[in-house]
């Protein structure tokens, strides 16, 4: 065994490489896509940051979304997501295999089995201390949990965010404390402190991030919407989530997404000859999506204009004047607005909420609920949906889907039930 | 113990196989007050300081989930699915309110649905924490302090700081009993078998306290004049959620195993401790659910906790290996099998993991899953003493 795969680090040169070759494609290409080269620039360097850290024994945080990583900006400590990397190269690995292989239950998230298989097999660095975040499911709880029993992770130091269950002030309040905790935690076992001057300045930059990211999302309720399916929080994500936070590249990308689509709603442009159908997708952006999103488009000129993953339009900015302000900021950021945990965590109202909303700003025709297999709860609201888009008029198509996993529900079979759902409803024609 | 020689018995192992049971029958046409407690976590205590029953919610002798099929869908775990359809059929219309946390992601829509679709006159929701620490138990205390002025202006009842310590007396006393219950189960011929014992225990949640109590000290006389049998394959362990369905561990037992001990929600988890009788009773509450009680993975950072204490029952309970079992689609206990395998494996420790529906099924493949287990213990047994 090399050093290199002992240390977890042979997967991550395999990123670090795979993604400089990408970005050497693109800027070849006849018609290189700016947007694309600076996001890919960005996660490049997030890959070699990580591997810095594993190399010369510099902190590296495990973490999850939702832990307001504008802290560990401010405590200048780098972390990664452990599966972050595994969904985003799926294509080039056998990783789907190995999960099967592995001793897990069948029934439960890809991304969570993806995870457990990741760091069982060794091919996810050990961290220096790990972050979890206990919602918006079971899954996160038990994934961390399965962590802890792996080899070389057991002795790692752990703290978990519990976020609470409501919206209210109170919530929020509880929710700042455990941010306070994670910091004296972080500053215990990592051995930095944090500079509230600094959290102020990232915070500054996110703010700003965000905001140029709700810029982008409004609009994509023109008609035709200006990008194809997906394209702003496929980026979005990734930069808010899984990479260090405040930099200013970040705030750039949202920018020329949001100055590209202004110039295509002026000019009445989408990206497909004629936008026939706008559907609302309710949830995360499965790993397959461009497949997934591509067959929509070519197949029956339909759009997914919004969906949950994308839904920045609520982001608040967050006051810096004080450091409880900006710690009471963060809990409300990371509670009620990181998707997933904005529409799973809490009561069903949110989720409802949400899609009434979208279905309304965004013009849609239809929703397609993808069940995916991870989120119980939302399948356990399957009847308020149904409600809410009678309400609204709206057909609504209830697939079950496994978000991360390609083969759960094959590509030939999605096609056919959305040909007979958008058939049915007399939809594109 | 057959049933024929313990009336108490026989009406605990009734009791567990109904919804509605004689004595609870009794309670209500006297006018008695039932609560829901939709899953677990929730203070019994607290109802009975209210003067009301506590009734831990089941779906026992459901047939089906065809109502559930609107508002569930496979991949939730079948004991919702049966829970709702069971709400809907009015199958738990006798009682006057349910209660629930955010257990899981299942039953907090499972509570979302009810209050839309099956209306139980009283419905109150708790939050509680993910995890154990003083703010959490702080943060759970004002949540059973909502509970408690909750049931007090909707019932019109007072709850007062002295009925509240009487309630916890009263159900440590059950506990107390429970336990004396579980001692017996240590001797090589242990007087009741496991599927009894769960019997047991599932009735304590469906039997006036007071009428429980009672009859849990007849059973214990009588099982003190009463020898077990032996011939049994194996001495077993069963680790699982909250499984209140003693036909699961019938089926091991069928098979030639003993089940021993447990660490179960409805068995040896409930009752292991008692609740601090001094001090603030609300507090004490509250860290009795998120501290003292043997945890469960709902309780995140007690992964480690869980292995030993299932290592722990099975020296205590001298025995031979582990059954573990799961709910199909359920998160919380995703890992626990695989976490525990790898820990008894450790430990030398024979384990067998199962995956199993609410209402079981599919019990001719159980079957031969536990009989090959039983058979390579007692091989391995016989091997050892050759
Ligand atoms: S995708 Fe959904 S089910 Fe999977 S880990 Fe995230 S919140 Fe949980
Ligand atoms: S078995 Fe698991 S999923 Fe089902 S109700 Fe219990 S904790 Fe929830």
């Amino acid at each position: 065994m090399t050093t290199a795969t002992k240390k977890g680090l042979q997967r991550y040169y395999e990123y670090r490489d795979r993604i400089a070759g990408l970005i050497q494609s693109i800027q070849e290409s006849p018609e290189p896509n700016p947007v694309l080269i600076k996001f890919f620039t960005l996660v490049n360097e997030q890959d070699k940051r990580v591997i810095d850290c594993v190399e010369n024994g510099k902190p590296l945080l495990s973490s999850w979304y939702g832990s307001a990583p504008e802290i560990y900006s401010a405590m200048d400590i780098e972390y990664f997501c452990p599966v972050d990397n595994i969904l985003a190269h799926q294509p080039f690995t056998n990783d789907l295999e190995g999960m099967d292989a592995a001793n897990i239950p069948q029934d439960m998230c890809g991304l969570i089995k993806l995870g457990a298989y990741g760091v069982e097999a060794g091919i996810v660095p050990v961290p220096t201390a790990i972050i979890a975040m206990l919602e918006p499911c079971d899954a996160q709880s038990a994934i961390h949990e399965a962590w802890k029993n792996a080899e070389g992770w057991r002795d790692v130091p752990i703290f978990a965010l519990d976020p609470a269950y409501g919206v209210g002030t109170k919530d929020y309040a509880y929710f700042a404390g455990e941010l306070r905790r994670m910091i004296a935690f972080l500053e215990d076992h990592v051995g930095r402190k944090l500079d509230w001057n600094r959290l102020r300045e990232v915070i500054e930059v996110t703010n700003q991030q965000y905001a140029a990211w709700g810029e982008y999302n409004e609009l994509r309720r023109a008609v035709p919407c200006p990008h194809n399916s997906f394209v702003g929080g496929k980026l979005g994500w990734v930069i808010t989530q899984h990479m260090k936070a405040g930099l200013p590249g970040a705030v750039e990308i949202f920018k020329m997404l949001a100055f590209d689509a202004e110039q295509k709603v002026k000019a009445k442009q989408g990206p497909m000859p004629k936008e026939k159908i706008r559907v609302l997708w309710a949830d995360l952006i499965p790993t397959w999506s461009d497949a997934f999103g591509g067959m929509l488009e070519q197949e029956w000129g339909a759009n997914i204009v919004m969906d949950f993953q994308s839904y920045a339009a609520q982001y608040d900015p967050i006051d810096t004047s004080t450091e409880e302000s900006m710690l009471l900021g963060l809990a409300k950021r990371n509670m009620a607005e990181v998707p997933m945990i904005r529409q799973a965590r809490g009561k069903v109202d949110v989720m409802i909420e949400d899609i009434t909303r979208i279905a309304k700003d965004y013009k849609c025709d239809c929703v397609i609920f993808p069940g995916h297999v991870g989120h119980k709860d939302q399948s356990a609201s399957i009847g308020f949906l149904k409600e809410a888009c009678r309400e609204l008029k709206l057909p609504l198509l209830a697939l079950t889907v496994d978000n991360f996993d390609p083969r759960y529900t094959p590509m030939d079979v999605l096609k056919r039930q959305v040909g007979e759902f958008f058939d049915a409803h007399g939809l594109g024609k | 113990m057959s049933e024929s020689k313990s009336e108490a018995l026989r009406e605990f192992v009734e009791a567990a196989k109904t919804l509605v049971n004689p004595a609870l029958s009794d309670y209500k046409k006297k006018g008695g007050k039932v609560i829901g407690m939709m899953y677990h976590f929730i203070p019994e205590e607290i109802v009975t300081a209210a003067g009301m029953m506590p009734y831990r919610m089941r779906a026992t002798g459901s047939e089906g989930t065809e109502l559930s099929e609107g508002y569930f869908t496979q991949v939730n775990c079948s004991l919702v699915r049966h829970f709702f359809d069971s709400g809907m059929r009015g199958r738990l219309s006798f009682l006057d309110g349910v209660v629930s946390v955010n257990n899981c992601d299942h039953i907090r829509r499972l509570y979302d649905n009810w209050q839309w679709k099956v209306k139980t006159p009283y419905m109150h929701f708790m939050v509680f924490p993910k995890k154990t620490g003083k703010e959490q138990v702080e943060a759970y205390r004002e949540q059973l302090e909502g509970f408690r002025s909750s049931l007090e202006k909707s019932f019109g009842v007072k709850i007062t700081e002295e009925k509240l310590r009487e309630a916890i007396r009263l159900h440590n006393e059950t506990r107390r009993l429970q336990r004396e219950l579980y001692e017996l189960r240590k001797a090589d011929a242990p007087p009741l078998t496991g599927t009894q014992t769960l019997a047991a225990l599932v009735a304590g949640t469906c039997i006036p306290r007071d009428r429980y109590n009672a009859l849990l000290k007849q059973l214990l006389q009588d099982c003190r004049a009463e020898k077990g049998g032996n011939g049994w394959k194996a001495r077993i362990v069963v680790m699982g959620g909250e499984i209140d369905e003693p036909k699961f561990v019938e089926i091991i037992e069928n098979q030639g195993g003993l089940v021993v001990g447990d660490a179960l929600g409805y068995g040896s988890r409930a009752i292991v401790n008692d609740v601090d009788e001094t001090g603030d009773p609300l507090a004490a509450l509250a860290r009795y659910q998120l501290v003292d009680r043997p945890a469960d993975p709902r309780i995140f950072g007690t992964t480690f906790d869980r292995n030993d204490y299932v290592v722990q029952q099975v020296r205590d309970y001298k025995a031979d290996g582990v059954v573990s079992v799961r709910l199909i689609a359920c998160d919380l206990y995703g890992f626990e099998q695989v976490n525990l395998s790898k820990h008894l494996k450790k430990n030398g420790i024979p384990h067998l993991g199962l995956e199993i529906e609410y209402v079981i099924d599919a019990v001719g493949q159980m079957k031969t899953r536990v009989q090959a287990f039983l058979e390579s213990i007692a091989e391995a047994k016989h091997d050892n003493r050759n």
